[in-house]
């Protein structure tokens, strides 16, 4: 396969943050800073020109402490960050388990909640209409999905927004440590639905801490600290690069 | 300009959603619901009618006709830029989560108090032949300045919306720009009550010509000029322009600051 065909491909990303230690919110603020030049704020790469790329099929896991610019990378996969500098290309449709639920309207019911979220995903009525009954099936939240999710428990609404990202058929799915959702059986339920994308040859992008997960689930991962590619490789092989690296800290800490 | 029809109509279900949200939840948790869309507009004119035909008398016939002809237009205006300039900040949210064009929630502000306005030419509509004043052919010709004001509105809104990302004090300073300007639009009065040789200053207002052919077809019965109707569209797309210029500029950017 010629790689301009590759699923996902990242070339020299960076993404730099401004961090405003005292953001002039407001104009006030802004005329006081500028009469007396000054400004609070530092500049923060929280991923430093990096490079890689996802072939077809692949199931890649991203590891890394907190902060280290995982859940970043995975949001300039999904187009909410446009990155600072760099090439992105996805090619095919995206299924970002990113933030679960994030369009939903607490005041709306489970069913108009399942519109709005596909429209917000770029899906027409047409295509969501079709998808609304196995969505709710597979959701399980019986005849809660006429009533509004503010009256959900937390999981229902986990399980809502899972079945609505999912009950789709994406080519790329990217999933972000999301699959601590619901009781044990509906995690048991998620993972088989992730693992059917897998068998089903989709690209999938992963975040977790989980190393467990890491190792049974995906082909390759990717170390990731303060924003740089520390190594890449197969599970077996980075895991322990992980681990090490977090053994001193871990052990200084207690 | 052409990128802005093609992504309206490519995210049009998703603004339309959004717009019958909006209206869904401001109408929540109310008896009447959506009837209040209604009853809102019909009440003010009832309460307009008693205060201008028994406590001020002004030397116009069917004031209250002569007053909402361009005052339901204006409240479109002014709500609808109230809700913009919020909606890109309020949805920050979601901006921060998903990857979603920025134009569908300025649009959708737009489009639900589209419909409101539309609502409320009902009672209007009732009104007329109640204060027996004649019905005129001339509402037909009510979808022409409607669209101008909507051209405008909607760069307005863009503009707005914009700045209040950067700056939070921008929606509160709308809502005094707004109050200022409904007084310095012939609105409660018409331009006939200013003098000649000040008129000129009020004709600088951009939104007057617009406002101007609603009170012409629903309260005179009359068209406007060729020269006043072109007046308002090439308002209009100025507003336009500017507004998604900005827009458009810094829309990649808002999620750093919202």
């Amino acid at each position: 396969m010629s790689s301009s065909l590759v699923p996902i491909r990242l070339e020299n990303i960076t993404q730099r943050f401004r961090v405003i230690q005292e953001r002039a919110d407001t104009l006030r603020e802004l005329f006081s800073k500028f009469f007396r030049h000054e400004s609070h704020y530092h500049d923060f790469d929280a991923v430093k020109n990096v490079t890689f790329e996802v072939p077809h099929g692949q199931m890649l896991g991203l590891i890394g402490r907190n902060g280290s610019g995982k859940s970043t990378l995975l949001k300039i996969v999904a187009g909410v960050y446009r990155p600072t500098a760099g090439k992105v290309k996805v090619r095919g449709s995206l299924a970002p388990l990113i933030e679960l639920g994030a369009g939903f309207h607490h005041e709306l019911t489970g069913r108009e909640n399942i519109l709005l979220n596909g429209l917000l995903m770029g899906y027409s009525r047409r295509q969501m209409q079709e998808r609304e009954e196995r969505i709710v099936e597979f959701a399980e939240i019986g005849d809660f999905i006429d009533a509004p999710v503010k009256q959900y428990s937390s999981g229902m609404y986990m399980r809502l927004a899972f079945s609505v990202a999912t009950e789709i058929d994406p080519d790329i799915l990217l999933i972000d440590e999301i699959l601590a959702v619901g009781d044990a059986p509906f995690q048991q339920k998620c993972f088989e639905r992730i693992q059917s994308f897998r068998r089903a040859g989709k690209t999938i992008m992963f975040v977790t801490h989980s190393m467990n997960q890491i190792a049974q689930y995906c082909d390759r991962a990717i170390l990731i600290d303060r924003g740089t590619i520390m190594a890449d490789g197969r599970p077996d092989e980075v895991i322990p690069v992980y681990q090490s690296s977090m053994t001193p800290e871990v052990v200084g800490s207690h | 300009m052409i990128e802005l029809v093609r992504e309206t109509y490519r995210y049009r279900e998703l603004i339309w959603a959004l717009a019958l949200k909006e209206l869904k939840i401001r109408y929540k948790r109310s008896v009447l619901g959506f009837l209040w869309a209604l009853l809102n507009p019909a009440l003010l004119m009832l309460v307009l009618t008693l205060v201008f035909s028994t406590i001020m008398r002004f030397p116009i016939p069917h004031y209250p006709v002569f007053l909402l002809s361009v005052l339901l237009p204006w409240t479109f205006f002014s709500q609808s830029l109230s809700y913009a300039v919020e909606s890109i900040v309020g949805n920050g949210d979601l901006i921060k989560k998903v990857k979603v064009a920025k134009l569908v929630f300025p649009m959708a502000a737009i489009v639900s108090n589209l419909i409101n306005l539309g609502l409320s030419l009902i009672p209007l509509a009732l009104l007329v032949p109640l204060l027996r004043h004649p019905f005129y052919w001339t509402w037909l010709y009510l979808p022409v300045p409607l669209l101008a004001l909507t051209i405008f509105t909607l760069g307005m809104t863009f503009f707005f919306a914009t700045a209040n990302v950067y700056y939070r004090d921008v929606s509160h300073i709308l809502q005094i720009v707004l109050s200022a300007w409904f007084y310095v639009t012939p609105i409660i009065y018409p331009l006939d009550f200013i003098p000649a040789k000040h008129q000129w200053i009020f004709k600088l207002n951009p939104i007057i010509y617009v406002i101007n052919g609603f009170r012409l077809s629903v309260y005179y019965g009359m068209l406007p000029k060729a020269s006043s109707i072109i007046a308002s569209f090439v308002c209009a797309f100025i507003s336009l322009f500017i507004g998604v210029a900005i827009f458009r500029k810094y829309q990649d950017d808002f999620v750093f600051y919202v």
